[in-house]
Order: C-alpha cells, then sequence, then structure tokens
C-alpha cells in the first residue's frame, strides 16, 4: 500500500500510469513547444528552463507539479496536444489550479472529447512523496496512490 | 448536465437559461466552458464583462492559436464578443520588414498558410478593426485602456499584469481560447485578481539597486521567484517618476512582461507609482508576506545564468529583434538616438547588424510622420514591422543561429541572446559582442 493523497478532482477519471515530477512551475507553452505540429508521435518537453522535464516525453505521463507558469498562449496548447494524441493522461496539481492550465484543459475535454484527468490541491506533502517513474493510480474521486517504482 | 448537480458556483438565472440552452447549442456549450472554469477557479459566481477585451495570439499557427475549426463554430453560430476587442501583433508575414532567409519565408508562408481565413473569423468574432494587433494596447496610438476598477477578461500575459497593475482595472490570466469564449457569454469568473483580496501582495520585493535596474532583468528575476504571486516593490520610486508619464509606464510594461513570462504574476503593486500602492501602501501587503532583496549581484547572477544557445557561440551576430513586447512611440525615439549616437561615435553611418524594430501599426505609423527620424534610422539599415517576431522562431529554421534580441521574453521561449539596451546598442554598430 503507497502513500495516498486526496485533492479536488477537476476532469475526474480513474486511471494509472508513470510519474513525471516538475517540483518548479511547469511552463506549458515552453513545454509543448516542440510537440504541436501535425506529424509529431510525442511530446519532448522542450522547456531549458526545466531542468527535472527537459528532454523527457510527456505524452501518457502524469505530470505531477505545483502549477504551471508563464504565457497565456498556453491556453491552446492543451487543446491541441489532446487533439494530436500526444497529452499527458494526467496532471496532478500540489496547489490550486491557476487560470492557464484550469481554461486550457476545459476547453480541451469540452472540445476534443479526449480527457486529460486533473486533479488539483494534492498539498506539498504530494509533491515531496511523489518521484519520477513511480507508479500512480488516480481515482474520480480526486484521490491518488503513489504506489512506488 | 450531471455536472451541474455538483458545482458551488452560484448562477443567475439568466446563466442557468444559456446552459440549458434558451439562446442556441453553440452558446450553451461556451457558457459551459466558462462555468466549469469558474468552478476551478473556485468562483462565487460570473460577474459582467465591464469593457473591451485584448486576447493573446492572433494567429493560426496550430496549437498556439485556437483551432479554425473552433473559431467557424463559434461564428458560423452568430457569436461575436460583447465589446470589440483587440489582438496581439501578426505573424511574421510582412517579409521586407524581417530580413528572412527564403527558406524561412517559404516556412512561414506555409505554416501560416490560413491566417487570411483566421483574420477574417476574428473580425466576424469582434476584432474592433485591421489595425487592432499589437502586444501594447493601452498605447495612446492604440487606445485600448481600460479604466481603474474595469472588469475584464484580458489574456496576454504582458497585458493583462499591465491592465491589472498599472491601469488599475481588474482581469484574471485568462488563456487563449477562453479569452474569446469568456467575452462573447459577456462573464467571467469572480475570483483571484477581481477580489479584494486576490489582490493582496504576498512578497514584498525590495530594489537595491543603486541605479535603475534593467527593467527586463528585474522582471525575470521576481517572476522567478514569485511565480503567480503578488509582488509589492519598494524603492523604485527612487528612480522612477511617481507620475504614470510614458517613461515609467514603459518601464513598468518591460518588467510586468517579464514577471509574467518567467512567473505567472499578473499583478503587482509599486509603491508610491501604481494606482492602488499610491491609494494603500503597505497596506496592500498580506499577512505573513515573504520578502525579496535585489541588488546588482543578484540581477548579474540571473543574466549570467542565461544559458548562449546559438549553435556557433563565437558566430557573428547576423539579425535583431527589439520590441517584444511592442515599443511605444517614446521607446522608438530612443532606439533612434541611441543608434544616431553610437554611430556617430564610431563616425559610421550603417549598422553592421539587421536590425528590426516592432510596434504597432498605429505607433508605427505616427513614428513614420517624423520623416526626418525614420528615414534617418532607414538609412542606418533598421527596418519596422508591427509583427510578432517570436512567430519567426516558430519555424525551428532560426533555431541556434546568432540572432539578438533585447527582450527576455523572446529569449525564454527561442534561442535569441538577450542583451541589456545599452549594450544591445553597442553591439548593432559593432557587429560584435564584447
Amino acid at each position: 500500500m503507497g502513500k495516498t493523497f486526496k485533492g479536488r478532482a477537476i476532469l475526474p477519471a480513474n486511471l494509472a500510469g508513470e510519474a513525471l515530477v516538475s517540483r518548479r512551475g511547469f511552463n506549458a507553452y515552453a513545454s509543448f513547444y516542440n510537440s504541436l505540429h501535425d506529424d509529431v508521435e510525442s511530446a519532448v518537453c522542450a522547456d531549458r528552463g526545466n531542468a527535472q522535464l527537459f528532454g523527457r516525453n510527456m505524452m501518457d505521463k502524469i505530470i505531477c507539479l505545483p502549477k504551471t507558469t508563464g504565457s497565456t498562449s498556453a491556453g491552446a496548447v492543451w487543446q491541441r496536444a489532446a487533439s494530436l494524441g500526444v497529452a499527458p493522461k494526467a496532471m496532478l496539481f500540489a496547489h490550486s489550479i491557476d487560470s492557464l492550465a484550469a481554461g486550457g484543459l476545459i476547453v480541451a475535454d469540452i472540445w476534443t472529447h479526449h480527457r486529460i484527468c486533473t486533479i488539483d490541491q494534492l498539498g506539498e506533502g504530494f509533491l515531496l512523496a511523489v518521484q519520477d517513474g513511480d507508479w500512480l493510480e488516480v481515482r474520480e474521486d480526486g484521490t491518488v496512490e503513489v504506489v512506488g517504482l | 448536465m450531471d455536472y451541474l448537480d455538483t458545482i458551488n458556483i452560484h448562477l443567475s438565472q439568466e446563466d442557468l437559461n444559456i446552459l440549458q440552452g434558451a439562446q442556441g447549442p453553440s452558446l450553451q456549450k461556451v457558457m459551459e466552458a466558462v462555468v466549469r472554469y469558474g468552478e476551478a477557479l473556485e468562483a462565487r459566481r460570473l460577474v459582467d464583462i465591464e469593457g473591451p477585451g485584448h486576447f493573446v495570439i492572433p494567429w493560426s499557427s496550430p496549437g498556439i492559436a485556437p483551432p479554425i475549426e473552433l473559431l467557424e463554430e463559434l461564428a458560423g453560430a452568430g457569436l461575436k464578443t460583447k465589446f470589440p476587442f483587440t489582438l496581439d501583433p501578426k505573424p511574421a508575414l510582412d517579409f521586407e520588414n524581417l530580413f528572412l532567409r527564403p527558406e524561412e519565408r517559404a516556412a512561414i508562408e506555409a505554416m501560416y498558410r490560413n491566417q487570411a481565413r483566421y483574420d477574417e473569423l476574428m473580425i466576424q468574432l469582434g476584432l474592433r478593426d485591421q489595425d487592432a494587433y499589437t502586444c501594447n494596447p493601452y498605447q495612446p496610438e492604440v487606445g485600448n485602456i481600460p479604466k481603474r476598477g474595469t472588469i475584464l477578461a484580458w489574456s496576454e500575459s504582458a497585458c493583462a499584469v499591465y491592465a491589472n497593475s498599472v491601469l488599475a482595472a481588474r482581469t484574471n490570466r485568462n488563456g487563449a481560447i477562453m479569452d474569446i469564449l469568456t467575452n462573447i457569454v459577456g462573464k467571467t469568473p469572480l475570483a483571484g485578481l477581481l477580489t479584494d483580496e486576490g489582490r493582496k501582495a504576498t512578497w514584498l520585493v525590495e530594489i537595491m539597486t543603486a541605479n535603475l535596474p534593467n527593467p527586463q532583468l528585474l522582471g525575470a528575476a521576481i517572476g522567478l521567484k514569485v511565480l503567480e504571486d503578488v509582488p509589492y516593490i519598494v524603492n523604485l520610486n527612487r528612480h522612477l517618476s511617481p507620475k504614470l508619464e510614458a517613461k515609467t509606464t514603459d518601464f513598468l510594461q518591460e518588467m510586468g512582461t517579464a514577471c509574467a513570462t518567467y512567473g505567472a504574476v499578473g499583478l503587482y503593486h509599486v509603491e508610491g507609482i501604481t494606482p492602488e500602492a499610491v491609494d494603500s501602501g503597505r497596506d496592500l501587503l498580506a499577512p505573513g508576506f515573504q520578502t525579496y532583496v535585489i541588488d546588482e549581484h543578484e540581477l548579474q547572477e540571473l543574466l549570467g545564468s542565461f544559458p548562449l544557445l546559438w549553435t556557433d557561440e563565437n558566430a557573428t551576430p547576423e539579425r535583431c529583434y527589439i520590441g517584444c513586447p511592442h515599443l511605444s512611440l517614446r521607446q522608438l525615439y530612443w532606439w533612434a538616438d541611441a543608434i544616431r549616437a553610437a554611430l556617430q561615435i564610431r563616425t559610421r553611418h550603417r549598422l553592421e547588424i539587421d536590425t528590426v524594430l516592432c510596434a504597432a501599426p498605429k505607433v508605427l505609423e505616427k513614428f513614420k510622420e517624423d520623416e526626418s527620424v525614420y528615414l534617418e534610422l532607414k538609412e542606418a539599415g533598421v527596418k519596422f514591422s508591427p509583427a510578432c517576431c517570436e512567430t519567426i522562431f516558430e519555424t525551428r529554421l532560426c533555431s541556434g543561429r546568432p540572432i539578438l534580441t533585447n527582450s527576455t521574453k523572446l529569449r525564454a521561449y527561442t534561442t535569441a541572446r538577450f542583451l541589456p539596451d545599452e549594450v544591445l546598442v553597442e553591439a548593432l554598430v559593432t557587429g560584435k559582442v564584447d
């Protein structure tokens, strides 16, 4: 039994997957900068300012983060990544979700019908507990279990 | 509509009617997005938008702009924003102004092949006019200048932070697509920076530099430290006029842009200068605020941390883009004076590096009326563009090339090298970076 955290399910889903952890603000625009063209098959993080994620494939991962940062252009990034099939499976926020991520993820959900599960308010303890590569089980009530490697 | 059973946001009867399709399925879908957005932000309710919008992303690049299909759906349903809006600058399609190589031109043409249709759709959806493209819309020549306290739903991060901080209007940092959706509904969530408590500062930022620091470096430092929080900045009034005249507002525009890029700052207060700080002073600081001290060493360290991303680090610079965000009229004259002085000192007539100054169409129009200055710069090799210079890099064809900029925002998203204004002028004249 791993550690369990309870957050608020904004876009709920039941799923499991591998954690990719950004301990600093996640700049969605910079991260997906190279992953939005018609022929992409993955979403390799292009944000040189994010040493933890730069060069890592975000597609189908569960991204664990405090909040998103950066340009408001990012609002459209989620819709595009979802429609190209290169989006992460889930976005798990330690803090309350920021307006950019909220707007972008909700628009993606309504207009592409491709859900990127979104849970916020998981707490600082969640980011301290979760490690890159950990297996996570996410439930639609906002519960996240860090199963471990 | 099962999500309605689970939400806490208070909806008016009008909101509910729209949600139930009383004004058609397209507006119903738009309203659903806005309500869910409000719920995610823990808004108490939706409030009426009271002034024109300014939106991010005026070009058709996939992934960055709202998709054409979505805009067609909205326009096809006859939907339009409550007020006419302004938009960020157009993509780099004015090739005659941009020193592009043939392969870059071809790639940009292909990338923005839907631009004409995109522009038509924006007009249908409420774009003010064909000249309303800039990331500096509150310039007097452009005129999207909201009054204090006006409820807005702006997006472009550089503009939202300015509207909140310098103009004391009230907007959250809305993202692309959600910007146009909220302005179509004419309502935005009452949350965050729209509320008095959301406008309290949780950081005291003390500027301890001997002179006025570079605004773009200062903004980057603040953004990196405070992320999405609200800073209350002190001591800038030692170096800046407390009157909101052009020199001060230009400084604040550049600083705020960098704050928003390197963090997610949507509002800052500057002691003795910005309206809410003038009125309320340090009462704006929330209990338990943190303190951040910035001195010359801090800024030098930040500058030194920017990696040089040119493929050949020793390459001779080939191009320079200035005006991200768009320059004001005063800034255009500053560059004109600085370039003239630097050329005179070296008894030269032309710059060694192809240089573009970017500004709003209406600002450029005004500047060009001053023919002697305009022609002098033109003869020195400077070109002028109303485009967004960042879009040049979207093709990836100039990634790693020796391109300079005075913008920490452009540096953040591309491989362009940042130099502070005074250093950059020297480089433009000598062709070298010391």
